[in-house]
This record gives structure tokens, C-alpha cells and sequence, in this order.
């Protein structure tokens, strides 16, 4: 359609969940486009489907009608395993609770995104450590997660979901469990990290900080998107 | 696979070391317990082939005897009448050194080189001195050490009652190869044979190496020709297996019990794995959102279940080794107890059942993993799944999982009601019931819960309800920790209701058969071939004993055919008097008028069982006059004899057996004669001469049952090891269950619960599910004594017995159940107490 | 020594090595019909056993009558005993054979005996050695077997007279007399003779004792029945063969016999053509020397004897043979009895008929020639070598 500057480009979506006998429709045929290069901020409340269209849109769940096409590739034709991959490839994650993983350092847990996609084993070292040393964490590296801060915690997730050069990058509520002060340094950082690599972001909050930072703010509200701040318009 | 993601993984377990030590160990010990009973197992058998083989030496066919042996004679007439060079006489039988049980063979070492080579290597002054001076056997080195004997040494040897001072004049040199088959030997004389067992002028067999092809069966038709009736020809081959066979179903009985040890292994594993997994639940989500595939976590989870399997299996192996070493011991004494006299030096390590015991370790580990690890690959990436939604899940399940065990438990019922006497197939029925009821269990549980937890409340408040809905709320824990325990302490009940209700019957049994009042006898070894006897003037000692109103004398004698051994017990009853056999089948007037009249004889239980034969049928036996058949007048119950027992009036054995022998005396006592002093009298009139048992009723019955309890030991030791695998089981469950509630009690912490409360909920938790377990236990081990006793025991062994049901078993077994509960719960509980809430609030 | 230790590593079982030990028993202290291997001082254990425990048992140390028929059974109170059959026959299709049947009787142990209560308890143990010569076939066959004195497996008794291990066996059909048949069988050989004396007993010696060395008792009695008409069959490569021909029978017991300075002996039983039965033996000394207790005796048609000093036998080897098991035997000789103006050509019909058995020995037929007072003489025999079979002392 418009252009290969479309990345994540959403059709008829439809989510809904059975629970006992009644039906939750989540998303209501949806129908979005998001551009290279975007920030995109998701706001709504508590169960209006924010979580639920990052997953879709990392292949983690599937639609109940509707497609998803992220970089060309459309996700619902897709099975479990090749999106498993994909997501391995072209996705980054950021969460409220980080995730990092307790059993591993903190330069193992950058190192694991790398692994998966099989880099080489030096270079992937180079790359970590830059990064670490460029969200300020070098001296950490083989500190353990539960060993850091929530903010540095943050810090980290945010550099492992950038560190294997993803297309996009998926952020629930990432200050959600950090202090003011604390966030707006994680914010500042995820935004900056993203927009010098071009990656495309996509970021679910409660904040107007947050929100401010985006070139397109969403609400979803009773499975629509209720408002959007801004055109795209080309 | 990806480095990281095993190293993500591993470092879980290992900062987890408890969890995965006891997981090993419930694999080591469940393939320990298999390995062990396969190595004495294995032992026993390839410990009496061998020296079976080793006793036949290069013969091809045997010449057996009727009640007593062969006529010495008949081997004279074959070596000069038929010319048959490769022939030797043996003289066969069962000695006793201190504790150690020997096989005394008697050999003419003229005859020997065609058949034994165990000789070789003996120096020629030691062999001229064994045939020219009495007393004098040669034996093993190893045998020889263990007695703490040189050549020249002299020791006591006990045989049928006697005590010979014999020399030990050299020792046979043994190999690795021969060691099993030498040990426990006494190659002596074939005179000496003959005097220290007291069986001058019979022979135990006649060996022959008949050649293959038509001029072997010339030379056959050629012997049998000169063979008197009471003697058969018989391959030795044949022999061999047909005395191997008797003990099969004692054989499978112990690889049975040695299973159940490793299914609550696979409970256990089941337990840790499906834990691990459920613990890394929010791991696993994170990594699948990383882009981790299904397959890799699957590969993972998979690959640690190996770990686990390999370590524990080669702990087990060698923990296996060990106590099969004692094992041996338990089992060579049982078959000597119920079959026939076996020497087993010591624990053969053969690779099969090293092999096996792996295959199974491994096999069982990935079998219990597959569920958890299936588990594993299916999380939703993020932690999408919340803790509740997967115990939903298992609580739906539940339902279906015991709708699978009732289905179980049906089919198990139908091939019981299949008709067939095949043992393999009892216990198929046995372990598909147990597995059934064991799927049932986690529904049960919920249903208990479900009800009790409101009840609970009621009568102790909140806490209470709390505890017991906690166990609900995890039931895909809780539901298998309940389960292996149940499964264990059901084994328990289910064993120790057989082994009362078998021991009750054989008391009652006892008593009713018992009639005499003092019973006096030859010590001797279970049916040695050369049964022992009281010498002639025994009988007339005790004769004369002032006292005594009437005398019963019995006789028995094992008679051999092709097909195996029969034992043949000849009564003589004083009229009005005698043993009070209890019938199992016939009218006891006519069957005891039809035996008086010498029309015909009784089997015993066991033997009517295993050969198919009941009133009016005929049993085949074979005489002094060659093969005759007897009609049957009635089966009465008898508990000694594993094969079984043909019994025969005096008068018709002496009929058909020219033996005069005398095996044993019962005694009545008049009315007036005080019991003590007739055995004063009797010890005094006996004194001096062969060594004799003189017990009272009382005596002779406990030492029956002396007899039986040590049959049963092994079994006792196989039950406890199932349960200190189950111990660790619901140990290393609870455990686990509780520390991953930390974040829940410290909420209950922070909420204003005390550490003695928190420590209160534990121990009611564990304590609960112990009490859940043992009372589930108790129907389940009913149904599965009911069929050990009448579906089990029935077809290994033939016997029949009441069912009796002894409360302190089924006390014992929730005793049981709950004590193994509580005591898991205690260290969790103490942990959970002294957390520190706010620590653990942190955590995620 | 060493021949016993090669046969033990040669993989002979204990058997055999029990049968040597009552072998050895017997070389070291019995007389001429004895196989000597070695007589190197060093003796094995049995040897020093054996010495010291002739001592008891009786010696052949006096005269004493001999009676019959109870001398022709066995005599218990002495260590050993033996009944020799050795004979030439011809088929009738003129083949040629020899036959040797020896039954030996070995004491276990001195008297007294303790009282047993098995019947297969025993104090003696019998050996037996059958040996067939096929001249014609150039075959030497030859069995050994041993078994106890007890159950009837083996022994020996005087009236009527019987002999036998197992069923190899010579026996009397009446309480007195002849016929003997005789009986053996090994291997699809089998050999049935009725013997028949036509010679009355010779009393060998001094009225049948036999000194074979300087120390009284080391001496056996010595009878021997040297002309027995034989006729009978013989089951050969599944051929029944009508035989016939003349055996010669030697019974000897004792206790001990030879000194430690004898090494061996060679001993000739020949049966010539005009009646005439000539006995030799030759000791021989480990120096190599002839032992003056060298003894013979010549018995004519009617039975009368003209005994025979070492001085009046001379034996020349003219051949000798090279066992290929070892050992270097005389193969031919020449007899020269100067008071009869006889001399006589003895030769082997078969170079190899060594017996290979526990104590291994040669033991063959023979062909004789001849002259006497200047008339040509023919004859058979049997000859019997001993120490010879292995290096020893050579």
C-alpha cells in the first residue's frame, strides 16, 4: 500500500476471549498503520486491549479476525514456531516487572537476544558491552538482576531489547514500576536509544510523560481506537 | 541449543540444590531397589544354573532315584554289564558349617574325568588321602577362607543330625569363571558321601554322557533296558530347568515388589520436574518472548530430566550394588526356606541387570518428565498465564484424568476376572488398578478439599480454611505429592494385610494341624534330595519312654522326575490320633476313610493348584515299581511346601517305596504324663546318639512360624525401601510447594500472622495432605492385599488364605502417611517463619 | 620328576594325577613288571611316602609256599599285586597280533583298615592296561583304566578264580581249573580269549620269591604260567576275527623291590618254536652296569626249569628306536645263554608299541630266530622295557 515505510500494519483486527459462557470482545476490527522510524504511544484503561495488541503484534497471540503484517510479513499466516522466530529476529521487548532473567548477568541477559540470532560470539560481546557502557551500567556487567535497582533493571531490559538491532521495539508500561525521577531517566533513555537506532517503538503507558515523547498517541477504549493525536498523513 | 538458555535454566536448579539432590535420589533409590532385586535375583539363578551346570559337568542325561535314591548297585551293573564307560555315581547332599550352608558332593574320582573337571589341579597325595581316609572332603578356596580353613584343617560338619569332625584335606583352585559355581562345595568320597549323610548304599544320581545321534539312542534304549522300575532316565537339561522353573514366580513376586519402588520413583521425579517448571513458569514466558521456540524449551527442560536420570541412575546403580549384596543374602535363604537347598556365595555382577536397571532409571526419568516438560514448552510467552489460571486448568483436568483411572482400575478388574493362572498378568491387573486409583487421587483430593475447607473453617477458623483451600489452589502439586504418598503407604497397607492375613492362616493352620504333643525330628535342609532320617533305634528309644499313648511317624521324600520334584509325605496315623489336615476340598469321612484304606492319597493346596487336579482326578508318581497313579481323595491346606506335597498313608508308601526310614515322630501323651518329664525322659533316652530336635507343640509352631516371618523378610525390606522413596518424594514436594508459596506467607505475614502461625498453616497443610494420603491409602491397599492374596499368592504359590484385616496396619499406614507429612512440613514451615516478610514481598 | 610335571602341564587332568601318584607308589618299590621312569634321588612326595609306609605291610622277605588255586587270588597284607597276560596270536587268515592285558592291585594304605560302613569305601585301587598289537595293520592300541576295590567295580579272588576292572576281566568257569576267559574291550576294540595251560606253574626264584635287591623284603613271590593255548576272537575296525595262538601269564606281589641304585629293566618272556619257554630280565643300574639280581629261567616242553644266572645271559642291543614321545628304547637284541648253547635274535614286530599312560612304558611282541646246539630256532614273545621313556638320568 502506501509504502514500504509502513512497518507494522494492522486490518479487520478482532480479539476476543471466551470466559464461561460469555464472549469479551477485546479488539474490535481495528485497523492501523504504523510507520518506520514511529513512536507510538497506547493508552487506555486497565483491560481495554493494550497488552493484548502487543502480543498480537509480536506474534505472541493470535486474532481472532483480522491481519497483521509487520515488515511485510504477514504474522497470522504464520505458524508458532516461524513466529517464534520472527519475534526472535525483529522484536524487542520492554516490561513494567523488567524480566530480565535472574539466573543470568546482566551481560548475559544482552547476550541472550544475540545468541539466539545466532551472532558471532566476539562481535556479540563488542556489542553488549558498548551498550552497557552507553546506558551506564559497564562496571555491572557481571552483577546478577536481583543485584541492580529497578531503574537499572529497566536500563538493561531496554538495552536487551535493542541490543540484536530489532525493527520494533514493545514496551508495557516501562515506568510503570519505577519512581518519577527513576522513569523519566528510563524514558529518556528508551527514547533516545530508539530513535538514534530508527527502531520503531511502540510503547503502552498510563503516562502523559510518555505519551508526550510519541509522534502518534492511541487510546483504545471498548475495542476501538478511541483517539489519535496526530495524522499520518503523506 | 542455545548456551545461555540451558545456563538460564541450570543456574535455577542449582540455586534450588535440595530439590534436585532429593530427585536424584528418588531416581537412585528407585533404580536401586530394581537393580538390587535383579542382581540377587540374577544371582540366585545363574548362582544355581551354574552350579547345576557345573554338578552335571559334561553329562548329557541323569539316572534318578525313587524315594531314597538309586541302588549303589546299579551303578556297578551299567559300568560292567553295559560297558558304560562315561557314567559316574554322585552322592548328594546338604551340610551345615557354623552358618554357612555346603553342598557336599560325593564323587569316585576314577569315574570323574569324563564328567566334572573340578578335580583338576588337586595333588595326588591329597586325592589318595580322600580315598583312603575317612572324613576327609576337599572344597573351594574361597569357601575355605570364609570358614577361616587350611588343608589340613579339621571343622564340624552338621548333616541330617550328625556331627563329623571332618579334615579338610586340600582346596580347589577357582577362577572367576568357576568361583560361583565352587563356592559352597564339598567335593569328598563317594563313601564319605555316603557315611556323613547317612545314606550308605543309595546314590543320589547316576550321570551318563550319551552321545548325540542314533548311537546315543541305541545306548539310551541299551541303559533303560537295565534300568530297575524305580529309576528313570532323564536329561540332564531338562532337570535343570525344570528345578529353575519352581522358583520363577518367587523370582517375578521380588521383580514385582522391585517396580513399585521405582513407580513412586517416577512419582517423584514427576514431582520435582513438573515443579521446576512451574516455578520458572515467568523464566520460560520471558524467554519465549526473547524468541525461544517451543521445541527448545521443550529440549531444555527435557535435557535436564536426562541430567537428573543419568546422575541418579549410576548413584542407584551403585547404592544397587550394594544392597543387592544383602539382598543375595534374603533371597537364597527364602529359596531355601520354600524350595530346595542353594548355596550363594556371593553377588554375581552380571551387565544385564546393570543395563536394565539404567535403561529403566533413564526410561522412567523421561517418562515422568515428558507431562512437566510438555508443560514447559506450552507456557505462554510473558507471563501472560497467571499462577491461578494454570491450576484451573489442573483442576479441570482433574476430572478427566480420574475418569482415565476409573477406566484403568475397570480393565484392570476385567483381566482379573480373565481365566488365567499366569502370574505376569496378575500383577499387570495390579499395577494398572494401583496407577488407576493414583489418577483418581488429585480428584478426590479436590473434592475433599472442596467440601472440607468451609467445615474446616467453621470449627477452626480461617487459618484453617486457609490451609486446606491452599492445597486446592495448587492441586497440580499437592494432587501428585498426595498421590506418591498414597501410592507408597497403599503398598504398605496392601503387603502387610497379605503378609497378616497369610500369617494368621498358617497359625490357625498350625494349631488345627499340630495335634501332637511333642514332636522329634532330624534336623535337616529343606528338601535336600537325600531327605534326613531318624536312625532305628530312635524310633526304639522312644518306644520305651514310659508316658506316651501313641506314636505318629512321617516320612518325607522327594520324588524326581523329568518334570521336577515332587515331595511325597508318607503317614503313619495311630488309630483315632494323628495330624487334623484341614480340607480345602472333600468330605472328611471319606476322604480320611479312603486314605486309612490305602485307596488314596492327598495333595496339599499348592500341588492340586499348579497341576490342575482335584477329587477323583489321579496324581502320577513315580515308584519303586516304576511310574503308578494314585486317585485323589481329598486337597488339604498345607503352608510349607512351595511346590507342594503328595501325602500317602505308611502302609501304601511302604507298598510302593522300599523305604523303612523314619523322618520324624509325633508323640501323644496319656493324659497323665507331665509334660516335662516325658521330654527329660525322652532327652535322656536320646542322648548320645544321632543328634535330634525334641520340641514340644508350642515349640515346633513357633518355630514354623520363625520359618515363615523369615520368608517374608525380603518383602519387608523391599516395602520399606518404597516408602523412604516416597518419604523423599512428598519431602522434596512439600518443600517445594511451600517455598514457592513465600511471596503468599509473607503476605499473610504482613497481614499480621505471627512466624507460630505461619509455621501453624504449614504444618496443618502437610499434615492434611499426609492425613488425605493415608486414608486414600487404606482402600487401595485393601483392594490390593484382596489381590495379592487371592489373585497374587494364588498363582505364584498356590495357596489360599483368609483374609484378615488387622486395624493396626491400617493405623499404622495414616500414621504413617501423616508423620511422613509432618516431618516434610517441618522445614519448610521453619523457613517460611523466619522470612522476612518484606524480603520476600520483593521478590517477583 | 619331570615327566610328571610334563604330563600335569601337558593338561593331563587330576586323574590322571592320581593314578600317577599310585604309579609313582608302585615304580619306586616294586618289582620287574613295574614301569620305572626315574629313580633320581629327589623323589617326589609319594616316593617318601611310599618308603615310609611299607612299613605296614608284609615283605616278601621268606620263603612260603605257594598254593593254588588261592594264590591266584589277591594277597591284601602286601603293597602290590599284578596278574600279567601277554600273548601272540595269528587270525585265521594269518594275520598276526599281540595282546597285553595287566591288571594291577595298589594298597591306599597300610593295615589296619578302619571299620567303614559304605561298601565303596576302599583300601586298594585296581589299574588296568590293555594293549593290541596289529602287526599286519602296524597298529599299537592301548587303554588304561583304574577303579576302586569296592561295589565289584574292581578286584580279585581265588576260587574260582577271577580277576577284573570293570569289565575287562580274567576268570575261572569252575572253582579249580582251566579254561580262563579272558575279556577286554575298549573303543570298538574288544578281545575275548580261552586260555588254557599246557605248562604247569613255574616257581620263579628261590621257590617263587623273587629277590630284586640286596635288602630282604625287597622282594616279591613270582609265579608264572608261561605257555596258555589262546584261542578265541578279536574285534578289530569292526571286524570279528577268529584268533589263536599261546599266552603267557606272570603274577607277582610285594611290598617293595627295587634299591634306589636301579634305573630300569628289560625283561623277555619268549615262547619257542620246539617248546622250550625262555624268561630273562635284566636289571639295569643307573651307572649303566647289569645288577647281579638279574634272573631267568628256561622251561622245557614237560615244565622243567633250568634257572638262570646275570652271568649266563648276555644281552647285545643291535638297534635301537627313538619313541616319538622321547625317549631312546633298544629295538633288537641279541641273547646269547652260553650254558645252553642257545643264541637268540629278538626283534620288535612293531618298533612302537609304547604304552603311553600314566607310567609310560614299552611293552610289544616279538619275533625270534635263532640257533640252539647249532639247529635253527624260532619263536614269539613279549619283551617289556622300562626307563627308558624319558631323559631321567641319560
Amino acid at each position: 500500500m502506501e509504502s514500504e515505510n509502513i512497518v507494522v500494519s494492522l486490518r479487520g483486527l478482532s480479539r476476543s476471549y471466551r470466559e464461561g459462557e460469555q464472549t469479551r470482545v477485546v479488539l474490535d476490527h481495528l485497523d492501523l498503520d504504523i510507520a518506520r522510524g514511529e513512536c507510538v504511544a497506547l493508552l487506555g484503561r486497565s483491560g481495554s486491549g493494550k497488552s493484548t495488541l502487543l502480543n498480537l503484534i509480536s506474534g505472541i497471540d493470535l486474532p481472532t479476525a483480522g491481519t497483521i503484517r509487520v515488515d511485510g510479513v504477514e504474522l497470522t499466516a504464520l505458524n508458532e514456531r516461524e513466529r517464534t522466530l520472527f519475534r526472535r529476529r525483529h522484536v524487542g521487548f520492554v516490561y513494567q516487572f523488567f524480566n530480565l532473567i535472574p539466573t543470568l548477568t546482566v551481560e548475559e541477559n544482552l547476550l541472550l537476544p544475540l545468541e539466539l540470532n545466532r551472532r558471532d560470539k566476539g562481535a556479540a560481546r563488542r556489542t553488549a558491552i558498548a551498550l552497557l557502557e552507553e546506558i551506564g551500567l559497564g562496571d555491572r556487567r557481571t552483577a546478577f538482576p536481583d543485584q541492580l535497582s529497578g531503574g537499572e533493571q529497566q536500563r538493561v531490559a531496554i538495552a536487551r531489547a535493542l541490543v540484536h538491532d530489532p525493527l520494533l521495539v514493545l514496551a508495557d508500561e516501562p515506568t510503570g514500576n519505577l519512581d518519577a525521577d527513576t522513569g523519566r531517566h528510563v524514558l529518556a533513555l528508551l527514547d533516545r536509544l530508539t530513535r538514534q537506532a530508527g527502531k520503531t517503538l511502540i510503547v503502552v503507558t498510563h503516562s502523559k510523560a510518555v505519551a508526550g515523547l510519541a509522534d502518534q498517541v492511541l487510546t483504545l477504549a471498548n475495542g476501538h481506537i478511541a483517539a489519535q493525536a496526530r495524522e499520518v498523513a503523506w | 541449543m542455545r548456551a545461555l538458555v540451558r545456563r538460564a535454566s541450570w543456574r535455577h536448579l542449582w540455586r534450588h540444590p535440595w530439590q534436585m539432590v532429593l530427585a536424584i535420589l528418588g531416581v537412585a533409590l528407585g533404580v536401586a531397589v530394581a537393580v538390587a532385586v535383579d542382581l540377587a535375583n540374577t544371582s540366585a539363578e545363574r548362582a544355581f544354573r551354574l552350579s547345576m551346570a557345573n554338578l552335571a559337568g559334561e553329562a548329557t542325561h541323569q539316572i534318578i532315584g525313587g524315594a531314597t535314591g538309586v541302588d549303589e548297585r546299579l551303578y556297578t551293573r551299567l559300568r560292567i554289564d553295559a560297558g558304560l564307560r562315561a557314567s559316574a555315581p554322585v552322592v548328594e547332599a546338604y551340610g551345615k558349617s557354623g552358618d554357612e550352608t555346603l553342598h557336599v558332593l560325593g564323587v569316585d574320582i576314577f569315574a570323574e574325568q569324563s564328567i566334572r573337571g573340578h578335580l583338576n589341579g588337586i595333588s595326588e597325595v591329597a586325592l589318595q588321602r580322600l580315598l583312603s581316609h575317612p572324613n576327609t572332603v576337599l572344597m573351594a578356596d574361597l569357601t575355605a577362607r570364609r570358614l577361616g580353613l587350611a588343608p589340613g584343617g579339621r571343622f564340624t560338619l552338621r548333616l541330617g543330625g550328625r556331627r563329623t569332625e571332618v579334615e579338610l584335606t586340600g582346596v580347589l583352585a577357582t577362577s572367576a569363571r568357576t568361583a560361583a559355581a565352587l563356592d559352597g562345595l564339598v567335593t569328598t568320597d563317594i563313601a564319605t558321601a555316603q557315611e556323613l549323610a547317612g545314606v550308605v548304599g543309595r546314590l543320589s544320581w547316576i550321570d551318563l554322557v550319551l552321545p548325540e545321534g542314533e548311537q546315543g539312542k541305541d545306548l539310551r534304549r541299551r541303559v533303560e533296558r537295565l534300568l530297575p522300575p524305580e529309576v528313570t532316565l532323564v536329561a540332564a537339561a531338562a532337570r535343570t530347568e525344570a528345578m529353575t522353573q519352581m522358583t520363577r514366580a518367587f523370582h517375578i513376586n521380588l521383580t514385582a515388589m522391585s517396580l513399585l519402588a521405582l513407580l513412586v520413583g517416577v512419582f517423584l521425579i514427576y514431582n520435582t520436574m513438573t515443579f521446576a517448571v512451574l516455578q520458572r513458569r515467568g523464566l520460560i514466558g520471558t524467554l519465549r518472548v526473547l524468541g525461544v521456540t517451543r521445541a527448545e524449551i521443550f529440549r531444555v527442560v527435557l535435557g535436564e530430566a536426562v541430567l537428573i536420570g543419568v546422575v541418579g541412575t549410576v548413584l542407584g546403580i551403585v547404592i544397587g550394588i550394594v544392597l543387592g549384596q544383602g539382598l543375595v543374602r534374603l533371597v537364597t535363604r527364602t529359596i531355601d526356606d520354600l524350595y530346595f537347598a542353594l548355596t550363594v556365595g556371593s553377588l554375581l555382577l552380571t551387565p544385564a541387570p546393570l543395563i536394565k536397571g539404567s535403561l529403566m532409571g533413564l526410561a522412567a526419568t523421561l517418562l515422568a518428565a515428558l507431562a512437566p516438560a510438555m508443560e514447559a514448552a506450552t507456557t505462554v510467552p510473558r507471563t501472560a498465564l497467571t499462577r491461578s489460571e494454570l491450576e484451573r486448568r489442573v483442576r479441570s483436568l482433574a476430572p478427566r484424568l480420574a475418569l482415565l483411572g476409573a477406566l484403568l482400575a475397570l480393565g484392570a478388574l476385567v483381566i482379573l476376572l480373565l481365566p488365567t493362572r499366569d502370574l505376569v498378568t496378575g500383577f499387570v491387573s495390579l499395577f494398572m488398578l494401583i496407577l488407576g486409583m493414583t489418577l483418581i487421587a488429585p480428584a478426590v483430593v479436590a473434592g475433599v478439599t472442596h467440601l472440607l475447607a468451609p467445615v474446616a473453617g467453621r470449627l477452626f477458623g480461617i487459618q484453617a480454611r486457609l490451609a486446606i483451600r491452599g492445597i486446592a489452589a495448587s492441586l497440580s502439586r499437592t494432587g501428585v505429592a498426595i498421590a506418591a504418598l498414597m501410592l507408597a503407604v497403599s503398598t504398605t497397607v496392601g503387603v502387610g494385610v497379605m503378609v497378616s492375613s497369610f500369617r494368621s492362616t498358617v497359625a490357625v493352620w498350625l494349631d488345627a494341624t499340630l495335634r501332637a504333643d511333642i514332636y522329634i525330628s532330624a534336623p535337616s535342609l529343606r528338601s535336600s534330595r537325600t531327605a534326613s532320617q531318624l536312625d532305628p533305634q530312635i524310633v526304639q528309644h522312644v518306644r520305651a519312654v514310659p508316658g506316651i499313648e501313641a506314636i505318629a511317624s512321617g516320612r518325607s521324600v522327594t520324588v524326581e522326575s523329568g518334570h521336577g520334584l515332587t515331595e511325597v509325605f508318607a503317614l503313619e496315623r495311630p488309630p483315632g490320633r494323628g495330624p487334623r489336615y484341614l480340607l480345602r476340598a472333600g468330605d472328611p469321612a471319606a476322604v480320611w476313610r479312603a486314605f486309612g484304606a490305602n485307596e488314596a492319597v492327598l495333595v496339599s493346596e499348592p500341588y492340586a493348584y499348579r497341576h490342575g487336579i482335584g477329587i477323583g482326578d489321579r496324581v502320577r508318581l513315580r515308584t519303586d515299581d516304576g511310574e503308578r497313579t494314585f486317585p485323589v481323595a481329598g486337597v488339604y491346606y498345607d503352608y510349607e511346601s512351595g511346590p507342594g506335597v503328595v501325602l500317602m498313608n505308611r502302609e501304601l508308601y511302604e507298598r510302593h517305596y522300599r523305604d523303612r526310614a523314619i523322618g520324624a515322630l509325633g508323640l501323644y501323651l496319656r493324659p497323665d504324663a507331665a509334660m516335662d518329664e516325658v521330654m527329660a525322659a525322652l532327652r535322656a533316652a536320646l542322648g548320645g546318639g544321632q543328634e535330634v530336635l525334641i520340641r514340644s507343640n508350642r515349640e515346633i509352631r513357633q518355630a514354623s512360624l520363625e520359618i515363615f516371618d523369615r520368608t517374608f523378610t525380603i518383602t519387608n525390606v523391599l516395602r520399606l525401601l518404597s516408602i523412604l522413596v516416597a518419604f523423599i518424594g512428598i519431602l522434596s514436594a512439600l518443600m517445594a510447594l511451600q517455598l514457592e508459596r513465600a511471596k503468599e506467607l509473607a503476605i499473610l505475614r504482613a497481614t499480621g500472622f505471627t512466624p507460630a502461625q505461619v509455621t501453624g498453616l504449614v504444618t496443618v497443610q502437610t499434615g492434611f495432605m499426609g492425613l488425605v494420603a493415608g486414608v486414600l491409602a487404606v482402600p487401595v491397599g485393601l483392594v490390593m492385599s484382596l489381590i495379592l492374596i487371592h489373585v497374587i499368592n494364588r498363582r505364584a504359590f498356590g495357596w489360599s488364605m483368609q483374609t484378615l484385616v488387622p486395624a493396626d496396619v491400617l493405623i499404622q499406614a495414616v500414621l504413617l502417611a501423616l508423620l511422613a507429612a509432618l516431618i516434610a512440613g517441618l522445614y519448610p514451615g521453619w523457613r517460611m517463619a523466619r522470612t522476612r516478610p518484606a524480603a520476600a514481598l520483593r521478590e517477583e | 620328576m619331570n615327566v610328571r610335571a610334563r604330563i600335569i602341564t601337558a593338561g593331563v587332568g587330576a586323574i590322571t594325577g592320581a593314578a600317577l601318584a599310585l604309579g609313582l607308589l608302585w615304580l619306586t618299590t616294586s618289582g620287574p613288571r613295574a614301569a620305572r621312569e626315574d629313580a633320581s634321588s629327589n623323589l617326589t612326595l609319594s616316593g617318601t611316602l611310599a618308603t615310609r609306609e611299607a612299613a605296614g605291610f608284609a615283605r616278601a622277605d621268606r620263603i612260603r609256599p605257594l598254593r593254588f588255586p588261592r594264590d591266584h587270588g589277591p594277597h591284601p597284607a602286601f603293597r602290590n599285586e599284578w596278574w600279567y597276560f601277554t600273548g601272540n596270536l595269528q587270525s585265521g587268515d594269518g594275520r598276526r597280533f599281540g595282546y597285553e592285558l595287566s591288571l594291577f592291585r595298589f594298597a591306599l594304605r597300610p593295615p589296619p583298615h578302619p571299620a567303614r560302613h559304605s561298601q565303596w569305601a576302599t583300601d586298594h585301587v585296581y589299574m588296568a592296561h590293555f594293549a593290541v598289537t596289529n602287526a599286519a595293520g602296524k597298529h599299537f592300541h592301548f587303554f588304561e583304566r583304574f577303579a576302586r576295590n569296592a561295589v565289584g567295580l574292581a578286584g580279585a579272588q581265588a576260587a574260582p578264580f577271577r580277576v577284573w576292572v570293570e569289565d575287562w576281566s580274567v576268570e575261572a568257569d569252575t572253582t579249580n581249573g582251566f579254561p580262563w576267559r579272558l575279556r577286554a574291550a575298549a573303543d570298538g576294540l574288544e578281545l575275548t580269549l580261552e586260555l588254557t595251560a599246557v605248562k604247569p606253574i613255574v616257581l620263579q626264584g628261590d621257590r617263587g620269591l623273587s629277590q630284586k635287591s640286596a635288602e630282604p623284603g625287597n622282594a616279591s613271590y613270582y609265579y608264572s604260567i608261561t605257555r596258555l593255548d589262546s584261542r578265541g576272537t578279536l574285534l578289530l575296525n569292526g571286524e570279528r576275527l577268529q584268533v589263536a595262538g599261546q599266552s603267557w601269564m606272570d603274577r607277582e606281589w610285594g611290598t617293595s623291590a627295587l634299591s634306589e641304585a636301579q634305573q630300569g629293566w628289560d625283561w623277555f618272556a619268549l615262547q619257542l618254536a620246539d617248546g622250550h619257554d625262555l624268561m630273562f630280565y635284566q636289571l639295569r643300574r643307573k651307572d649303566g652296569s647289569i645288577d647281579p639280581h638279574s634272573a631267568g629261567a628256561l622251561v622245557d616242553p614237560r615244565g622243567r626249569i633250568t634257572r638262570l644266572g646275570p652271568q649266563d645271559v648276555g644281552v647285545e642291543v643291535l638297534e635301537v628306536w627313538h619313541s616319538p614321545r622321547g625317549g631312546r628304547y633298544p629295538a633288537r637284541w641279541r641273547l646269547t645263554v652260553e650254558p645252553l648253547n642257545m643264541t637268540l635274535e629278538v626283534a620288535p614286530v612293531l618298533a612302537d608299541q609304547e604304552l603311553d599312560v600314566s607310567i609310560r612304558y614299552w611293552e610289544g611282541a616279538v619275533d625270534v630266530g635263532g640257533r640252539r646246539n647249532g639247529e635253527t630256532l624260532g619263536g614269539r614273545g613279549y619283551v617289556e622295557l622300562t626307563g627308558y621313556g624319558t631323559g631321567g638320568d641319560e
